[in-house]
């Protein structure tokens, strides 16, 4: 396989950058870690003129607790710096874990944390559980900056909302009154491997009860998916597995899974119903966020 | 009645065998300073790829490349008119392959022409530029759609696109079934893998004057030769092959690959070295790996649990061309008679054509998949008549000094203490039916030839050849052969065996092997042959070498009379060396170095050279077929797998396994846990993981490591590695093999284990989670339903 032509930039800034992806419109793309873009541009998936890196800069690499507002992370944060930040793991402990749980070590040492969210793959890690949290993202084009819920990013199979001139900066942790959350892949080897199927729940308990809860599907729907009849089951009431497994099934009457190379869309659902469940008994028990 | 002679427990100490010492190639490997096919260049070197179809099943009605000629840097573009129409293949009954298809394609990935080029660049940009156009023909994917009457006829040659077809009956098989207390039929199936080795393909050629040199990554420099010489219509001695390091085979570079021929087509043309690679993808096109197969098991068995006969009807899916296939038809049965005692046996098998790519030997060749279905069938043979599984194989098990009924002459063989000895160390009797649901214990049983008794084609030479040369002042010694380390560690062993053959230094000798123009035949690196039959040759030479130091020595060494002995000259006899010291054997202390020796040698005679050479001499049967899985020496081994499922999701999780190997004498026996932890990855990923998947086209559709799934370190379970003390009488040292016997027992005992913490079988490989999961559900709905 051989890479194809291109042109390559490395601006200096944001800014720049956008103005660049501006300039040159849908035949420039921004390049980060490179780990999904390369491959496609070998495969000839995709053939950009023009490459942005932005991997490089600065103000996309930090990861800090702002007060009252919450955890930021830069976009260009590496899965691998997710994994071992002291401030993620003390916080957002389950961040770490998914972002540990992604492809193998080669990948997570290139591989940025905006690029697995703007690549927008539906079995990808982070999405799952950064919704779960109730993240938000900063989203910088050439003209315009806008905040969105990280929810809202995504528009179906590598599609978000993001303009050609648009990257997405930061992510922001917001403080929350969750008590647990947890992030469960389920593929089909120890690594390497994709989702067949993830799910990220956060809990907000009150001694026993639910007070709120999320529940986020990954690889079962065109978009990263909030089961939100599943959330609503648990609402206020007593957290019991038989209540979990409830919620499992509720759950995987609301994915909307494919058939693939790797696993049927029935298997899917059924996995839907079994994560749930085992995902929600783990962010009650085991106590982090 | 004579007493039964034992190979066990014959353990002797050496100097440099049976001893983990460094390999020889360990600082090349861990630095990167190793070179490998890929990493070669040469001035004026053209990159060459092979264009290969898009179709699985065609007619070609016209190759433009107008196009791709018009490309500034494009060097040359052959098609089927550039070069012999000769058909090769590796053996002779079959070949059936062209360099380049001529009339019509046969599968998605088959050869149609090759191109190269200035550079890589050029070279992929010319390839998007040629333009092929196809009568599209109907396509047959499985054997049952080849077995049809009216399916598509693939080749002429292969009417009803039976490839090979095998008919073989030993013993009495209706009457056994009048004496059976019980008979039982299994039907199992298992999928078409891939090796898995991390270096693609790559071969480079250059030619000098009438001479022609290939570096290749291949296990075979003499077959390589060979074919080379006889589809160019030249001389085995103008073809000079040369292998550098090997990133692994496993079966997959013993067949000639399409490189090999387009690179000396190409490099003939432009009179410029030529280098042919496959990208990784390409691999699965042209891998030839394990055969998929169907196989159908009927034994029937006494009240105790004796086997009075087999059945064995196996269907194989071999893809487009035959290579290595027709050795693998007759693999998948013929060495199950090895590893049980029983008289009566009937083995018929059918390999079709199919439009997929081309099946040939993987690790095991041939056997993995039929000791799967057996070990699964005998599983539940034991499980009718309530005995334990072990229990089944301990009363069936071979034993040593035996003949087979299709002829294979059986000496050292210890497969019942395998048993015993896996048994014990897997703590079988405290887990096997007391382990709670989702977990499970299983056994399998295997072993291989310890090297192939007769040559791919028709040929008198001996099948190992080995020199030594000492260095003229007799400070270090090289090694010639061209046994081929593709990574299993033959250099090393070969060297050890040199070292304890001489009584030299084992860092003191280099080893030359892998060139034909350099070094001596041998057949490469296929069915488990290197330790015995390059063994034999080294050690014949190292012993040829230390004749002669100590015919010189005896010359040169004096005792005195009062010792009891004679004054001046000695008798070889009285001598031997050891560790680079000869001495008198009755008085060590007279004694002079190897290199002072060596050195008055060279003064009187010249060059101290060592030769050797072995050949298996006659072996096997007279029926059609019964050269294969012929063998000096069969090795045997029992494996116990241990694994935990999930119950929901049908995920299984090895845990722990055990290996026991009948190896005899281990020459590096860090070199043979090696091969058995490898062979534990490679059977576990194809019980669980692995296949090869087509789309409707019969293009590959997980033709990556992302989606063909290899086991990865954090799958692999707690690995036991035991080591029978065994003695093999046709073996130097008593050698047999453990490369690919290692990998015939796993897939077995993974699936009994399995089905012994699930309960229900699934009769098709691999074993993944949602397959699990379904039969659970259906497992369950059907219990519902009985009550």
């Amino acid at each position: 396989m051989y890479l194809p032509d291109f042109e390559y930039f490395t601006p200096d800034s944001v800014e720049e950058a956008c103005q660049l992806l501006s300039k040159y419109g849908p035949k420039a793309m921004a390049i980060a870690g490179g780990t999904d873009i390369v491959v496609k541009m070998k495969k000839e998936v995709l053939a950009p003129e023009i490459l942005v890196s932005i991997g490089h800069l600065p103000e996309l690499k930090k990861i800090e607790y702002v007060p009252g507002k919450g955890v930021v992370i830069g976009a260009g944060v590496t899965h691998n710096e997710v994994q071992n930040s002291k401030i993620l793991q003390e916080k957002y402990l389950s961040v770490c874990e998914a972002a540990h749980q992604m492809a193998n070590n080669q990948v997570r040492n290139l591989g940025t944390i905006g690029g697995n969210i703007s690549n927008a793959v539906p079995s990808a890690d982070m999405p799952p559980i950064l919704i779960a949290l109730d993240t938000t993202v900063k989203i910088v084009g050439s003209k315009k900056e806008r905040t969105l819920p990280l929810e809202d990013v995504f528009k179906g199979p590598n599609q978000t909302v993001l303009e050609h001139d648009e990257l997405i900066t930061e992510f922001v942790i917001p403080d929350g009154s969750f008590t647990g959350s947890t992030y469960l892949k389920f593929g089909l080897r120890a690594s390497g491997a994709l989702a067949v199927v993830g799910v990220a729940a956060s809990v907000q308990m009150d001694g026993g009860v639910i007070k709120d809860a999320r529940i986020v599907l990954g690889a079962v729907s065109p978009v990263p998916l909030r089961a939100k009849e599943a959330e609503n089951l648990l609402k206020g009431k007593q957290a019991s597995e038989e209540l979990f497994e409830e919620a499992g099934v509720i759950a995987s009457g609301e994915c909307r899974p494919i058939s693939d190379i790797r696993a049927s869309a029935e298997y899917r659902r059924d996995m839907v119903r079994v994560f749930t469940r085992r995902a929600l008994l783990k962010a009650v028990n085991e106590g982090h966020v | 009645m004579a007493k039964e002679f034992s190979y066990l427990n014959m353990k002797r100490e050496y100097s440099y065998i049976g001893k983990s010492l460094k390999r020889t190639d360990i600082l090349d490997k861990v630095t990167g300073r190793g070179k490998f096919a890929a990493d070669l260049k040469f001035s004026n070197m053209l990159y060459g790829k092979l264009i290969r179809s898009t179709e699985a099943h065609a007619r070609i009605i016209k190759i433009d490349t107008s196009e791709a000629e018009k490309l500034p840097g494009v060097r040359a573009i052959i098609t089927a008119k550039d070069v012999p129409s000769i058909k090769y293949g590796l053996s002779p009954a079959r070949y059936d392959e062209n360099i380049f298809c001529i009339d019509k394609v046969r599968y998605y990935g088959d050869k149609i022409g090759a191109i190269c080029a200035v550079d890589e660049e050029t070279l992929y940009k010319a390839l998007k530029l040629i333009k092929v156009e196809y009568e599209v023909l109907p396509a047959v994917f499985t054997p049952a759609e080849a077995a049809k009457p009216d399916a598509p006829q693939i080749f002429e040659e292969y009417p009803g696109n039976i490839n090979t077809e095998i008919h073989l009956e030993f013993g009495d098989v209706e009457k056994a079934k009048q004496e059976a207390y019980y008979i039982r039929t299994d039907r199992l199936q298992g999928q078409r893998t891939l090796h898995g080795f991390i270096e693609p393909h790559c071969s480079i050629a250059y030619w000098e004057g009438k001479r022609v040199t290939i570096h290749s990554a291949h296990q075979s420099a003499h077959y390589l030769q060979h074919h080379i010489a006889r589809i160019f219509d030249m001389k085995e001695g103008d073809v000079r092959v040369v292998l550098p390091y090997i990133g692994g085979g496993f079966g997959g570079k013993v067949d000639i690959s399409g490189l090999d021929i387009a690179a000396v087509a190409l490099s003939k043309i432009t009179g410029q070295p030529v280098k042919m690679f496959y990208d990784l993808e390409e691999v699965w096109y042209n891998g030839r790996a394990r055969h998929g197969m169907d196989m159908k098991y009927t034994t029937g068995v006494t009240k105790e649990g004796k086997i009075l006969f087999v059945e064995n009807e196996t269907i194989l899916d071999g893809g487009a061309y035959t290579g290595l296939g027709v050795a693998s038809a007759y693999y998948a049965g013929a060495l199950l008679t090895v590893l049980y005692d029983f008289d009566n046996y009937r083995f018929d098998a059918y390999r079709y054509v199919t439009n997929l790519p081309p099946c040939g030997a993987q690790r095991g060749h041939g056997q993995p998949h039929p000791r799967y279905a057996f070990e699964s069938h005998l599983d539940h043979i034991a499980e009718d008549l309530g005995m334990d599984p072990i229990e089944i194989r301990l009363i069936n098990a071979r034993k040593a000094n035996t003949v087979t009924p299709n002829g294979y002459e059986v000496k050292s063989y210890y497969l019942k203490e395998a048993n015993e000895m896996a048994r014990d160390a897997s703590g079988w009797k405290d887990k096997k039916g007391k382990l709670p649901v989702g977990r499970g214990i299983g056994v399998g049983n295997g072993g291989f030839v310890t090297g192939a008794g007769y040559c791919m084609y028709r040929t008198d030479l001996p099948h190992s050849v080995a020199m030594i040369k000492i260095y003229d002042d007799g400070t270090h010694a090289i090694v010639y052969t061209n046994a081929v380390d593709i990574g299993q560690g033959s250099d090393t062993v070969l060297t050890q065996m040199a070292a304890q053959a001489m009584g030299y230094p084992y860092e003191d000798i280099t080893i030359c092997t892998r060139d034909t123009d350099l070094s001596t035949l041998d057949f490469g690196a296929y069915a488990s042959r290197q330790t015995l039959m390059a063994g034999w040759a080294v050690k014949r030479a190292g012993e040829d070498v230390k004749r002669k130091i100590l015919a010189q020595a005896a010359e040169m060494l004096k005792v005195k009379e009062d010792g009891g002995y004679r004054f001046g000259k000695l008798t070889p006899e009285e001598l031997d060396c050891e560790e680079g010291i000869v001495f008198v054997k009755q008085e060590p202390a007279v004694n002079i170095t190897f290199a002072e020796v060596a050195r008055a040698y060279f003064v009187k005679h010249g060059v101290l050279i060592g030769r050797g050479y072995y050949h298996p001499g006659k072996l096997g049967g007279t029926h059609k077929g019964a050269a294969v899985g012929t063998s000096p020496a069969y090795s045997s081994a029992t494996q116990v797998a241990e694994v935990e499922v999930d119950m929901e999701t049908g995920l299984t999780k090895v845990v722990g396994t055990w290996d026991v190997h009948d190896s005899g004498f281990v020459v590096n026996p860090q070199l043979l846990h090696g091969q058995v932890h490898g062979a534990f990855s490679m059977g576990i990923g194809e019980t669980i993981w692995e296949k090869v998947v087509f789309d409707e086209k019969g293009k590959v559709l997980n033709g990556n490591f992302a989606e063909y799934r290899l086991p990865t370190a954090l799958d692999m379970p707690y690995v036991e590695s035991l080591v029978l003390d065994t003695f093999e009488p046709n073996g130097p040292w008593g050698v047999k093999e453990v490369g690919e016997g290692a990998t015939t027992p796993t897939l077995g005992c993974v699936a009994n284990a399995v089905y012994d913490a699930i309960g229900v079988r699934i009769s098709e490989l691999p074993l993944t989670p949602e397959k699990i999961w379904r039969a659970l559900k259906e497992k369950e709905a059907k219990e519902k339903g009985g009550k």
